[in-house]
């Protein structure tokens, strides 16, 4: 199984196109870098001194349309509450906003990178088992004693392994990049996350690599769907288009169809953000944690069981 | 001799639509055994039941005591295999090749890959990329791939397809090594009739997906009456209506040709020269792989 890997990343790595798909996102983080940097040097941040009345204002702001359009909306309701007791909890505390841009802000802008990674693990994971058929390969690869199954396996893996690999360069490129443009926070600040109504205290740090992990289930979801679609119909361009207007679209069609009905929590997108579950509001109210873990994993055990249904029988004849 | 592959009934239904019609037969150790048939008579469709690409409908297929069907890995470490052309990873090069190839069999060394690669010629551009090779060093770089494992059986489907005579010669020499030194079996498919003749020792003959038949290459070409040509000087008319009606002759601008068995020739010749006809010169005409199998075929 070991050895099916490797001969699935060296077959990833020896193409041009992966190395630049690496080189896209490293050039991404140093370009946001540096456009960051200049602003900053445009317009140096100020200490705001009276941040505690400009908070006492926002949260007025905040109760009065709490009040108004916060009763019929449960969305808006918590998005509300929450605003409240963040900026009331500050407060409180003495914990002034950061007003210097610092690595955490920085690894946290990033975030939006994401998307992108998930693009390009998509294009991987559907070209992983189309492109045997379209090279003509595939037919030396299924006549080796080994199992389709495993042949099949490896190839998913090595696409989880792109996706790990790919976060873990950007959250590392965005680390560095971040403490030398930007530096540490003068002060440690913590991150304060809105749960069951409480707000608590967490380590920056341990946080966002919580925030990356969770929003990169998204992108584990769609590329499982596209190396289901790439494997069941050998065509990397239907893989490909159909995950990529699902994960441009999906969620905004979810997000729609969640205002008005209940059966939309069933649908993959409503389910892949889990960050709400922590510091937010579920898309329809009355959804968990453990249900959106359980709709996830029958997703994705509907998908890997398509993959390998089809694979493992398909007659070859290309 | 042991047999190394069998065939018992092998049927393929595609869409409810018969392929292969129950073929049965086996190929023995250390053998050439070729296959032959019109283009879509179903040589391709077995050979990729053979290797375990397709699903067989319905029969059995043993490889070295192993059926493709309950033990598919089993019996297919003992093959070997080009189906069709030997695609290859083009952006990777001749030996990042072979090493994909090498990482799913169990021990196969750096020694064994260079031993391959010296055999089929290719040590000196091993470590370019294959983009850059000809179609003949594709089809050596193919062959590398399906001895790397000491295969009982290789199958070759369609060896010689694009190669210039020197590559085919080169093809033929390298079977000929392998199943000789070896003892290794070989099947090889083709519609190329006339190479077929000069590599196989038995000949499979297969048309709308059933088996014509098999025989060895020497009966095959043979059969019992030959057809011999006479190289004569000017006939008279007696003789001519003597040749017509006792030997069933054909009048040709340098002399005759007669059908008939080998060993009443030299009766010939003698009533010939009896006769005073001139005679230059008597050889026989072989028929070709290909007059029979036009023959075969067209039944």
């Amino acid at each position: 199984m070991g050895k099916l890997i490797i001969n699935e990343w060296v077959k990833l790595f020896r193409r041009a196109g992966t190395m630049v798909l690496v080189g896209i996102v490293i050039l991404m983080v140093l370009g946001i870098g540096a456009f960051l940097k200049y602003e900053e040097i445009q317009n140096p941040p100020q200490e705001n001194q009276n941040w505690k009345q400009d908070l006492t204002v926002q949260i007025e702001g905040d109760r009065a349309a709490l009040e108004e359009t916060g009763q019929n909306n449960a969305n808006l309701k918590m998005f509300y509450e929450r605003q409240i007791a963040i900026n009331e909890y500050q407060i409180e505390h003495d914990l002034a906003p950061e007003t210097n841009y610092n690595v955490w802000s920085f690894i946290s802008e990033n975030m939006g990178a994401i998307g992108f990674i998930g693009v390009f693990t998509i294009i991987i994971a559907a070209g992983m088992v189309s492109s045997e058929f379209s090279w003509g390969t595939i037919k030396l690869l299924l006549i080796r004693p080994m199992n389709r199954s495993k042949i099949l396996l490896s190839k998913y893996i090595t696409v989880v392994l792109f996706g790990v690999m790919m976060l873990t360069i950007l959250y590392v490129v965005s680390a560095v990049v971040g403490l030398a443009l930007f530096g540490l926070p003068e002060e440690s600040l913590p991150h304060l996350a809105f749960v069951n109504g409480e707000v608590v205290e967490r380590s920056l740090f341990l946080n966002l690599i919580g925030e990356y992990f969770l929003s990169s289930i998204d992108v584990l979801m769609l590329a499982t769907m596209a190396f289901m679609i790439s494997a069941v119909f050998r065509n990397s361009s239907l893989a490909i288009g159909l995950s990529l207007f699902l994960m441009f679209m999906g969620s905004s069609i979810t997000m729609l169809l969640a205002a008005r009905y209940e059966w939309a929590k069933y649908i993959l997108f409503a389910n892949t953000n889990l960050a709400v579950y922590f510091d937010g509001v579920p898309p329809v109210e009355g959804m968990t944690l453990t249900f959106s873990i359980v709709m996830l994993f029958l997703y994705f055990v509907l998908f890997q069981l398509l993959a390998f249904f089809v694979f493992s029988k398909r007659d070859v004849a290309a | 001799m042991t047999s190394v592959l069998t065939l018992k009934n092998v049927k393929k239904t595609i869409k409810r639509k018969t392929i292969i019609n129950g073929l049965s037969f086996s190929v023995l150790e250390g053998e050439v055994f070729g296959f032959l048939g019109p283009n879509g008579a179903g040589k391709t469709t077995t050979i990729r039941m053979i290797v375990g690409l397709m699903e067989i409908s319905e029969g059995d297929i043993v490889i070295c005591g192993k059926s493709i069907k309950d033990d598919f890995t089993g019996a297919i470490r003992h093959i070997g295999a080009i189906v069709e052309n030997p695609e290859m990873y083009k952006f990777l090069t001749g030996y990042q090749n072979l090493m994909q190839y090498a990482r799913m069999h169990n021990g196969i060394s750096k020694g064994k890959i260079a031993e391959v690669v010296e055999l089929v010629g290719l040590t000196d551009r091993i470590h370019e990329k294959v983009k850059t090779y000809s179609l003949g060093m594709h089809q050596r770089l193919g062959l590398a791939q399906c001895l790397l494992h000491d295969p009982k059986l290789l199958i070759l489907d369609e060896p010689t397809n694009g190669l210039d005579p020197a590559g085919i010669r080169e093809i033929r020499d390298h079977l000929r090594m392998l199943t000789r030194e070896r003892g290794m079996s070989v099947i090889v498919s083709s519609h190329l009739l006339s190479e077929m003749e000069l590599m196989c020792d038995r000949i499979a003959i297969i048309q709308n997906g059933e088996l014509i038949d098999v025989q060895t290459v020497n009966e095959f070409i043979d059969g019992e009456t030959a057809l011999f040509s006479f190289e004569t000087g000017l006939i008279n008319k007696p003789e001519v209506t003597w040749l017509k009606s006792e030997w069933d002759a054909t009048i040709t601008e340098s002399g005759f040709t007669v059908e008939t068995a080998r060993e009443k020739i030299p009766g010939l010749i003698k009533k010939l020269t009896a006769k005073g006809v001139d005679l230059y010169g008597v050889k026989t005409i072989a028929k070709t792989l290909e007059d029979r199998f036009l023959e075969v075929t067209s039944k």
